[in-house]
């Protein structure tokens, strides 16, 4: 059915437009990472669905398939590898994200972005 | 005297600029100069315009020099606006995708 | 022998994990290291130009449509990925060999950043497939963030958490376009989506491809650090080691120029693709310079420089022609060169003085007269003076926009180039020539020998391609040729 297909585009949309949201307005940066991984989440998302088919089968070729009605019925199988592949980048520029938190959390400790990932030119500029 | 005035003026707010620590000649030329090259710059690009339309290119020139120059200084506004805070990074960065997507979506084919 | 294509990126990919794995060894890894970084500019220039197909599945000729398509991640190399991969390799040798001269005990895991950032760019240089090129920008950014992290200056972790967390902003919109795209056209081959716009396969006027051209084109933005990412990434450039920022800019050039020409080859028959780069070209020139200009900390003022810069290569391939784009490339090859010399060569001040601030500087010129005569040389290349090579590269932009009817971007161009000269001379002014501050401790030691050999070998090659140009005009221009 195609309804699934805009049902699930329309999930992406709104992961993305949440992850926006989070991006300027909330201030924890713990929830501000966990907000714009929304963003990526929703990309996602976004490319597993271009490679939905109504009715499609797995995309592997068994044996004893006919080659072109597996042709005419698979799924689209390049979206799915490359989410594989942005899923596993995802993941490891998050693991980078919240230690580098960690290490600032423990310099300043508090989450409060306005203090942490303020402007510092000003104040390392002319320390005597 | 009223420019002379307000030149000199904006010499003095320079000062903020660079307000922990003494200001020097070196770093006061470097701001005027700044100052005249970003008037002078936007202008100049704003003149571009006139591939599009003439009129419209003379009008924007005109109305861009007189709110440029009657507001003087202006380095010391944009330094502001482009300052190490996260917050101010993402508001532009979020700001320009949308304004791009929003500009290319509707207005992609007019040009 | 086109074995030699993927060895590009994979010598410096498993050197990067072999080093991290063993570097228990300091000896081993420090030569180890060293021959690794003298390959990486030999590779590209002893091999020979071609396609590479991974997996060995060659392009399939639809019998039916008379089109051809390419199932397997292709890697093309021609005379200007030769060019720029053997001089970011020539780079790489030149800051690791930096790195390992200046601590006795080296760490695994930069000389494995450093590593990782050369492949991932040669990578992107490479490769004619724009997930794959996506994947690589993804493990430069996370190398560019290592790199920042490692140094010792102070709040280099809250710099680098910005520019990453700007960066998930960046990447997804990329990722997004890319997704946009391989919905219209079914494949991410950049020549299969080439050919399939330009035979009217697809419908460019449709607001999905203009969409598609938004998102890739913020991607784009992150990635080369014009505005509205100029601040961060003149921000990180200032909060590297010097030598790690004098690589970080050739990473960013080099990422720029492989994405833009990805892009070129697939939205140039739209007029707004090029208006939008001139339109963010002109505002990072402008606003770079002008930032720069307010300075006070020097290597922020580099960074913004190098920014500003970067809006030159911009606006050659904004313009659209054969010329003009040869002219950006030409531009792009001369700045990776002279910003790194600029760069290492302020590092070797904070080496001596571990002062940033110029207003605390001033009379180093009795101290170190070679570093400083060539920065002087470097400065004077940044801002176009004849006949070091930044002055081909500019005559020729400002050659092209002329000939293509843009009077105005001359003038700002020429502009621009005078204003980077003000402040390449404030700043030097204030450190070399003016009387020496009372309170100014130089320690009286020597600049490392391996700083003044990597900018000797770099003035060396700005003077060289200041008088003959050619060597490397001619072949762009047949590369840009083959793309238009």
């Amino acid at each position: 059915m195609a309804q699934t297909q805009l049902i699930i585009l329309m999930t992406s949309a709104a992961l993305i437009i949440i992850g926006f949201y989070s991006a300027i307005f909330v201030d924890n940066i713990i929830k501000k990472i966990i907000g714009i991984s929304f963003i990526e989440e929703g990309v996602n998302l976004f490319i597993v669905a271009i490679g939905y088919k109504a009715g499609g089968i797995v995309p592997i070729l068994m044996p004893d398939m006919n080659t072109t009605w597996f042709a005419s019925n698979a799924a689209y199988p390049l979206p799915f590898g490359l989410v594989l592949t942005s899923i596993v980048i995802g993941a490891s520029t998050l693991a980078v994200m919240l230690a580098l938190v960690m290490v600032i959390y423990k310099k300043y400790g508090t989450l409060s972005t306005k203090v942490m990932l303020a402007d510092t030119s000003k104040q390392e500029e002319y320390n005597e | 005297m009223k420019l002379y005035d307000q030149i000199f003026n904006v010499v003095k707010q320079f000062r903020k600029l660079f307000s922990p620590g003494p200001v020097t000649n070196a770093d006061v030329s470097g701001s005027i100069t700044a100052e005249i090259f970003l008037i002078v710059s936007l202008v100049l690009s704003a003149i571009l315009l006139r591939h599009v339309n003439m009129l419209l290119a003379g009008i924007v020139t005109f109305i861009l020099a007189i709110v440029l120059i009657s507001n003087i200084p202006l380095i010391p506004k944009f330094k502001l606006e482009q300052e190490d805070s996260l917050e101010k990074m993402l508001f532009y960065a979020i700001i320009t995708i949308s304004i791009l997507v929003a500009f290319l979506y509707w207005g992609g084919n007019l040009v | 022998m086109n074995e030699l294509i993927p060895l590009m990126v994979i010598v410096p990919l498993m050197a990067a994990l072999l080093i991290s794995a063993f570097s228990r060894f300091n000896t081993v890894t420090k030569i180890f290291a060293l021959v690794v970084a003298i390959c990486l500019p030999i590779i590209p220039l002893a091999s020979n130009y071609g396609l590479h197909y991974f997996g060995g599945y060659e392009p399939i000729l639809d019998n039916v449509t008379n089109a051809v398509y390419h199932p397997a991640i292709t890697y093309s190399f021609t005379f200007l990925q030769q060019v720029f991969i053997a001089m970011v390799g020539l780079l790489t040798f030149l800051v690791v060999f930096i790195y390992l001269t200046k601590y006795r005990k080296v760490s695994g895991p930069y000389l494995f950043l450093l590593f990782l950032g050369t492949a991932a760019v040669t990578a992107m240089l490479l490769t004619d497939d724009i997930f794959h090129m996506f994947v690589f920008f993804e493990i430069l950014a996370l190398a560019q963030v290592g790199i920042v992290a490692a140094s010792s200056i102070n709040y280099s972790y809250e710099m680098a958490l910005k520019y990453m967390i700007l960066g998930s902003i960046g990447s997804p919109m990329m990722l997004l376009g890319i997704g946009f795209l391989l919905a219209m056209t079914g494949t991410v081959n950049v020549t299969d989506i080439a050919a399939a716009v330009h035979n009217g396969l697809i419908n460019v006027t449709s607001p999905v491809f203009l969409m598609s051209l938004a998102l890739i084109f913020f991607g784009w933005l992150y990635a080369s650090g014009l505005p509205p990412f100029h601040t961060i990434k003149s921000g990180i450039y200032s909060k590297a080691e010097p030598h790690g920022a004098a690589l970080l800019q050739s990473f960013t050039v080099i990422s720029m120029i492989s994405i833009v020409l990805i892009m070129f080859r697939i939205y140039s028959t739209l007029p707004i693709f090029e208006v939008l780069i001139v339109f963010f070209s002109i505002l990072a020139m402008i606003l770079g310079v002008s930032m720069a200009l307010t300075q006070t900390d020097f290597r922020r003022m580099i960074g913004f420089l190098a920014v500003g810069e970067l809006g030159f290569i911009g606006l050659g391939i904004g313009l659209g022609t054969q010329f003009s784009i040869t002219a950006g490339l030409f531009q792009a090859l001369n700045e990776i060169m002279i910003t790194a010399l600029l760069f290492i060569g302020f590092g070797a001040i904070v080496n001596a003085t571990n002062e940033v601030d110029t207003r605390k500087l001033g009379g180093l010129l009795a101290y170190h007269p070679k570093v400083s005569l060539m920065l002087l040389i470097g400065g004077l290349a940044m801002a176009g003076v004849p006949p070091l090579s930044g002055f081909q590269s500019k005559l020729m932009l400002v050659q092209a926009s002329l000939s293509c009817g843009f009077p105005e971007i001359s003038i700002l161009a020429i502009m621009v180039s005078i204003a980077t000269f003000v402040v390449f001379v404030k700043t030097y002014y204030s450190m070399f020539l003016k009387p020496k501050p009372n309170d100014l401790e130089v320690e009286n030691k020597e600049v490392p020998r391996a700083m003044i050999f990597a900018m000797g070998i770099l003035l060396i090659i700005i003077i060289l391609l200041g008088i003959f140009p050619d060597i490397v005009i001619n072949g762009i221009s047949n590369f840009v040729g083959g793309i238009l």
